[in-house]
Formats: structure tokens, C-alpha cells, sequence
């Protein structure tokens, strides 16, 4: 337990100390930021070590157990559509769930002029979201190369961006990491993983990751889609 | 002294990272009452864990806003308004890397990279592609708006090289990409590599803040998933060989 919390440290000081000394050469060689905002730094730097430790030790007692036990039990118990359900209903309510949502919605706010609402663009992005992680169960149960998918995926977003307002394109792109924030992804990889280990017999790390990619495809083509309708 | 006691405002960040995991929590308690049905000792576990993972999360989210944003965003002005801009090129590329090797999500997904591969692709050699992938793309990117490239002219033809791409790597490190370029835009990347687009984008002219420190993240979203399907097609090619 010792030796495990002490290189549980060791990786947490690995993370965050080059971050730290990069910021702290800067500061006295050629930015000068006002004191107050450094010392913030420095303090913030503390908590961030601190708070990466136990989240760290805690996903992994945590939060991977749980989405590991819930994929591998989900197509034991469950005929296909409950499956799909299941993973439809999970992407939806973690992406409404998902603080960084709102800050898109905000963002996208501004570009179109405040005529796409807050409630559309969430919507939009969980429903996208929703639909993709359908598409990735189906796709880790029955088997299918995920490169297929993929390549029609990114072939139609290419598609659909010659046609979408310059605007929107940016936003749309990055409308892909909103739902991957720290509590979502330890999750969702658990549950690739879980499933993926029931259904033995094939590649294990081909099937049992990629839900996370393919999921982040739906936000793209969703706000997409809502640029070039707002118009 | 006032502004140092930011820190103790914490009621927001607390109730957004405990609204993210509610669907999660919810989901589980269907599956342990219907189906799984775990010995109370284990389940318990599992909630201490839960409890742990909150309580860091919320530490380190606080750090970010109130400790990081702020330097970022000052980072970004200071440097924006610097006299030889071209340092801004090298300094993108630094602070990708460093911001990439301090993201949680990242260090998750090296970690069950391990542990799935049975240890054989190793958590440091995903971290390393990854933060150099994402340092190079943010120096790239960092180069387009200093001299005003279109970011259609990096994500189309980036997006095609990926899918072309997917025809020659293996469906192992294909499914990782794809999941890398999802992980690899954080909460630290947004902190220091948007702050600094922002940042340039605001001093300059014809430069529009948000959309260029969106194309940046568009880019670091790219970014592992050139350099980790890259580092797939090294690698089969050096076991075939």
C-alpha cells in the first residue's frame, strides 16, 4: 500500500512539475505577470498535485471497477436492444451532465447571434452523442472493423464542412472533446473494455477501445448539421 | 490577500463535477439492484473510491480555475502582445507538451492502454507520442495564426491523411488514435494552449479570439490521432521486419 501511494506520488509530480517549472522559467525570464496572479499559480499548482493524486488512486478503485463490471454484465443479461438503450440513454445523460456542454453552448451562442439556443445545442450534442455510442456497442458486438466506421464518419464530417459556415467549423471540431471530461472517460473506457471482455475471442484492445473516438464524431456532424439549417 | 481567497469558493466546481457524475452513479445502482448484485463490502469499496476520485477532481478542477485560468490567460496577453511573435511558435510547442503530460483523462487512458495490452504497449510510450503529437500540432497551429492560414487548410487535409491512414494501421492502434483525439483536450490544454491563441488573437488584427482558440483545440484533437496512428504503422512495420 506504502510503495503504491508512494509511486502514485511519483507520477502525479511527473505530471504536473514540468508544467510548473515551464510556467516558473517563463515568469523570470520574460512574461512578469503581476505577483498576485503567480502566487495564484504556485497555490493552484499545490491543490492541482494534491487533487490529481486521489483522483487518480480513486478512478481506478472507483470509477474503472464499476464501468468494467456494468460492460461486461450488460450483454450477458440484455438481448440487443436494451443494450442499445442502455448505451444510447448513458451517452445522452452523460453529455447533458457534462459542465464543459455549457461552455460550448455559450460559444456557440455568440457565433450564431444567439439564434441557436442553449437547450437546441445541447440537445443537438447529446443526441449526437447518444446515437454514436449506439453505433460503437453495435459495432464492439457485432464485430465490425472499426476503421469502416471511422473513415465513414470523418469522409461525411469532410463532406459536410465545405457546406457548413466557416464559423461553426472550428466549434464543431472541438464540440468532439466536450463530453471526454475526467469523470466520463475513465467510465466510458471501462465499459469498451467490460464488454469487450465478455465477447472474448477477438482482438481485445481493437474492440474494447475506440468508444470514446467514435462517440466524439456525433457532437461534430450534430452542431454541423445545426450550423447549416441556422442558416 | 483577498484574491488569494478564491480558493475557498468552491460551490460551483463541487456541483458540476458531482452533476457529471450522477448519470454514471445512477447507471450503476440499476445494474448492482437488478443484476450484478455485489457483496456490500465490495460495493462499498467501490463508493470510497467514488468518493476519492470526487474529492480530487474537485481539488483539482478548483486549482485550474482558480489557480491556472487566470496565469493562462495572462500567459496569453503577455505573450500576445510580445514585440517578436515568433517565439510564440516555440513556446506553443513546450507548453502543448507539458499541458499534455499533465491532463488526468490521458493519464487514464495510458494506463488502461497497459493494463488491456498486458503491459506489451507500454502507459509512458502512449503519453510520450501523445505529448509530442500535441506539442507539434500547437506549435503548427500556433504558426497559422501569426500568419493568418485558413484552419481549413490543416483540418481537411489533416482529417483525409487520418483516413487514409486507417487503411494501413492495425485495428489496435486505430481504436486507440481515435480515443487519444478525444482525451488529449482537457482542462489543462484549454487553460495554457487556448489562453495563448486567445491570447495572440486578441492583440492582432483580423484575428477572431474565439474561432482561433477553437482551431486550436480542433488541432490538438487531431493531433494524437495522426501521432498515435503513426507511431502504429512504426511499429508493425519494425515486428514485420
Amino acid at each position: 500500500m506504502l510503495s503504491e501511494l508512494k509511486e502514485s506520488f511519483m507520477e502525479v509530480v511527473w505530471a504536473i512539475a514540468p508544467l510548473t517549472l515551464v510556467v516558473v522559467l517563463l515568469q523570470l525570464s520574460i512574461i512578469h505577470m503581476p505577483l498576485v496572479d503567480f502566487v495564484r499559480f504556485l497555490i493552484g499548482a499545490l491543490l492541482v498535485m494534491l487533487g490529481f493524486l486521489l483522483f487518480l488512486q480513486g478512478v481506478k478503485v472507483g470509477l474503472l471497477p464499476m464501468g468494467e463490471m456494468v460492460g461486461a454484465e450488460l450483454p450477458k443479461r440484455a438481448g440487443l436492444p436494451l443494450i442499445l438503450l442502455t448505451a444510447f440513454l448513458l451517452g445522452f445523460f452523460v453529455t447533458v451532465a457534462e459542465p464543459d456542454v455549457r461552455v460550448l453552448s455559450h460559444q456557440v451562442d455568440l457565433v450564431s447571434q444567439g439564434e441557436i439556443g442553449k437547450n437546441l445545442l445541447i440537445a443537438t450534442v447529446a443526441l449526437g452523442i447518444g446515437i454514436f455510442v449506439c453505433i460503437a456497442m453495435l459495432r464492439i458486438i457485432l464485430g465490425i472493423p472499426i476503421a469502416y466506421l471511422l473513415a465513414g464518419s470523418y469522409l461525411a464530417v469532410l463532406a459536410l464542412s465545405f457546406f457548413t459556415p466557416p464559423d461553426f467549423v472550428p466549434i464543431a471540431f472541438d464540440a468532439g472533446g466536450v463530453t471526454t471530461g475526467p469523470i466520463t472517460v475513465p467510465f466510458i473506457l471501462a465499459l469498451g473494455i467490460g464488454t469487450a471482455s465478455v465477447l472474448g475471442g477477438r482482438s481485445s484492445i481493437a474492440d474494447a477501445f475506440g468508444l470514446v473516438g467514435l462517440a466524439s464524431v456525433g457532437p461534430v456532424l450534430g452542431v454541423m448539421l445545426l450550423g447549416i439549417f441556422h442558416r | 490577500m483577498s484574491e488569494l481567497l478564491a480558493f475557498l469558493e468552491v460551490e460551483e466546481v463541487l456541483l458540476e463535477v458531482l452533476v457529471a457524475l450522477g448519470p454514471l452513479v445512477l447507471l450503476f445502482a440499476v445494474f448492482q439492484i437488478f443484476f450484478l448484485r455485489l457483496p456490500r463490502e465490495y460495493v462499498l469499496n467501490l463508493i470510497k473510491g467514488l468518493f476519492l476520485s470526487f474529492l480530487g477532481l474537485v481539488l483539482f478542477l478548483q486549482g485550474v480555475k482558480v489557480g491556472f485560468l487566470p496565469a493562462g490567460a495572462r500567459m496569453g496577453e503577455i505573450l500576445g502582445s510580445f514585440s517578436q511573435r515568433w517565439v510564440l511558435v516555440p513556446i506553443g510547442f513546450v507548453l502543448g507538451f507539458v499541458a499534455t503530460i499533465a491532463e488526468p483523462a490521458v493519464r487514464i487512458l495510458s494506463y488502461e492502454i497497459e493494463k488491456t495490452s498486458g503491459g506489451s504497449i507500454r502507459a509512458k510510450t502512449i503519453l510520450l507520442t501523445l505529448a509530442f503529437g500535441v506539442a507539434f500540432f500547437v506549435a503548427l497551429g500556433m504558426f497559422r495564426i501569426l500568419w493568418g492560414i485558413p484552419i481549413h487548410y490543416l483540418i481537411v487535409p489533416g482529417y483525409l491523411v487520418a483516413v487514409l491512414m486507417l487503411r494501413y494501421t492495425s485495428p489496435t492502434f486505430i481504436s486507440i488514435a481515435f480515443d487519444a483525439g478525444g482525451v488529449a483536450t482537457g482542462p489543462m490544454t484549454v487553460t495554457f494552449v487556448m489562453a495563448l491563441a486567445v491570447g495572440v488573437a486578441t492583440v492582432m488584427e483580423n484575428r477572431s479570439p474565439i474561432l482561433d482558440g477553437f482551431g486550436l483545440i480542433a488541432l490538438v484533437a487531431l493531433a494524437p490521432i495522426l501521432a498515435v496512428m503513426g507511431f502504429g504503422l512504426l511499429y508493425s512495420f519494425r515486428k514485420g521486419k
